[in-house]
């Protein structure tokens, strides 16, 4: 059967709204007024308190609402709700780098209910903003294609919607789209890469919701599809329960990530990503497996897209969708890594076992020390690492190594790094050291600054 | 796959701790007097560092320095007691002019 609400249209659940396999409940969406959803518009002209909108267009003129600045909606999901921090947060952020109406969409009466019904409501709630965006069109001269919407879970597909309805919306970015209900459904029903100009997705929950409880989609979904630590285990999550629930943010945000801690880290990277926007470098690759171990480094001609805020600033191959990007985070905030490639020759009086690290120096500011091996040292072999340190040297000019075989060593055995190649990641620049020879176990060994940048192309 | 996580011992970072000898990194980091502490990275260069104590006793303020640095700490006088003498990690072996 079939209901309809005004300026909504009609909705149906028959197939393939429901009676599908993936979709064996029929829900019918409730109405707006049951929804209740509330717009809270923040601008420049008021960044810490919003200012409550709906589609009123007398209400949106009395507001802070300027047509001259591009407008994104920010949507949370299931269960959820929208005066939760993260969303005001990341209107906060985003003001801090860029004048924008930013709206935060609270539909939590029509979310803390029936994961089935709340499914189904968020075709409603597509509609709804859908409409008011055709307001900003017919009364405030505002094309959607200066709209930008944002969702997480289920307001991923709820952006879906929206922009299923409204032709030439600008960009969707779905922050973990939610899994069950959705994928392996027809395009007609969830997020695909018709639904916007540009559809960017961050994958953090990617295991199948059965039985591994992965809330998100392992299935890319739009133009350009983002899979942070492989997208199905984020570093951090895997602290102990007392550890995860007892969060330096308080109970309240543990009990959250005791329950989706992968699930939420979509919208933690996103965050993040607004101001540190290097620290996102999304490297194109078939599977995590041949991204970890080096074989997708590194980004081909420099030209790599920045997973969040700024990925829309990626160049598009004509036609390309569905494209695969991998990249690994912090394991709490700031996530932002910066992806290296070290690889040391080293040179001594005899084999050891033991470990040897590097740490990266640049002009400011110099990175950990970073294991580039452990076991035996062999004299003249070459070892290299990927390593993801977290922060931005900038141009690195000399590298520190150091090893130690937790053994006194009567015979001190001299050993050294005759050449470490360092290359970066995102733009590909070499720096080639050559070591000084002599040193002991524990003393640090200066590698002189390089001969040349880019003398030895790997 | 991660490595045997425990609940006392052999703590990965990030985890609560009382005692640095529980952590992978050997060094339990409490932010402030009252805050609770938990297993964090030793300190890198230039980072500030508490003076590494033979013992891995408590928590600390800051982490001691990794492997070859040293915690060039300004002594205070209730400095050992306390855990309050703090300093910066230096490379004993870095030529002065270069590390300025």
């Amino acid at each position: 059967d079939e209901v309809c609400y005004e300026n909504m249209g009609c909705f149906t659940d028959d197939r393939p709204w429901a009676g599908t396999a993936e979709r064996p409940v029929a829900r019918l969406p409730w109405s707006p007024e049951r929804i209740a959803a509330r717009y809270l518009l923040y601008t420049p002209q008021n960044k810490e308190d919003f200012q409550q909108i709906s589609t009123d267009k007398d209400v949106i003129a009395s507001s802070n609402y300027n047509p001259s600045f591009k407008t994104r909606f920010i949507l949370h999901g299931f269960i959820d709700k929208g005066d939760e921090h993260w969303l005001s947060n990341m209107c906060k952020l985003m003001l801090s780098v860029e004048d924008v109406n930013c709206i935060c969409v609270d539909w939590k009466k029509g979310s803390q209910t029936l994961y089935t019904q709340a499914a189904s409501n968020i075709r409603v709630l597509g509609a709804e903003i859908a409409y008011m965006i055709s307001i900003f069109k017919d009364h405030f001269n505002q094309g959607p294609e200066n709209v930008h919407v944002i969702g997480h879970s289920l307001g991923a597909h709820c952006a879906a919607e929206v922009g299923r309805r409204t032709p030439g919306l600008s960009r969707i970015t779905a922050l973990d789209p939610a899994e069950p209900y959705f994928q392996g459904c027809p395009e007609l029903v969830r997020l695909d890469p018709s639904d916007a100009k540009f559809v960017d997705v961050i994958h953090s929950d990617a295991l199948p919701f059965l039985p591994y409880l992965g809330f998100g989609m392992s299935q890319a979904v739009g133009h350009i599809d983002f899979y942070p630590n492989g997208g199905d285990h984020m570093p951090g999550c895997d602290k102990n329960i007392i550890s995860t629930i007892v969060d330096l943010d308080g109970i309240w945000e543990g009990t959250r990530d005791f329950v989706a801690c992968n699930h939420l880290r979509s919208y933690k990277y996103y965050s993040d990503s607004i101001q540190n926007p290097e620290g996102f470098v999304g490297y194109p690759c078939n599977d995590n497996k041949m991204f970890q171990n080096g074989q997708c480094f590194p980004c081909p001609n420099s030209d790599c897209p920045l997973m969040g805020h700024y990925a829309d600033t990626f160049k598009l191959p004509s036609g390309g969708q569905k494209l695969k990007f991998f990249l690994n985070t912090g394991d709490a905030r700031p996530f932002d890594r910066y992806r290296y490639k070290v690889t040391v020759t080293i040179d001594g009086s005899r084999t050891v076992t033991g470990y040897m690290k590097v740490a990266l120096y640049g002009s400011q500011s110099n990175t950990r020390q970073y294991e580039v091996h452990s076991g035996f040292l062999k004299p003249g072999k070459t070892y290299d690492v990927f390593i993801d340190t977290d922060n931005d040297v900038g141009d690195i000019i000399y590298v520190k190594f150091i090893w130690n075989n937790n053994m006194i060593n009567p015979l001190l055995p001299k050993f050294g790094a005759t050449k470490i190649l360092v290359t970066r990641g995102h733009d590909r620049r070499d720096l080639v050291s050559r070591g000084s020879h002599v040193t002991s176990n524990v003393l640090k060994n200066i590698v002189l600054p390089p001969c040349s940048h880019s003398e030895a192309k790997s | 796959a991660p490595s045997e996580k425990g609940i006392i011992i052999n703590l990965d970072n990030g985890n609560l701790c009382v005692l640095s000898a529980q952590c992978k990194s050997s060094c339990c980091h409490r932010r402030s007097a009252t805050s609770l502490a938990r297993c964090a990275p030793k300190s890198a260069e230039t980072h500030k560092c508490s003076a590494k104590v033979r013992s891995l006793y408590g928590s600390y303020y800051f982490c001691p320095c990794e492997d070859g640095l040293k915690c060039d700490t300004d002594w205070s006088i209730g400095g050992s007691i306390t855990n309050t003498n703090f300093g910066v990690c230096v490379d004993p072996n870095a030529p002065k002019s270069s590390a300025a």
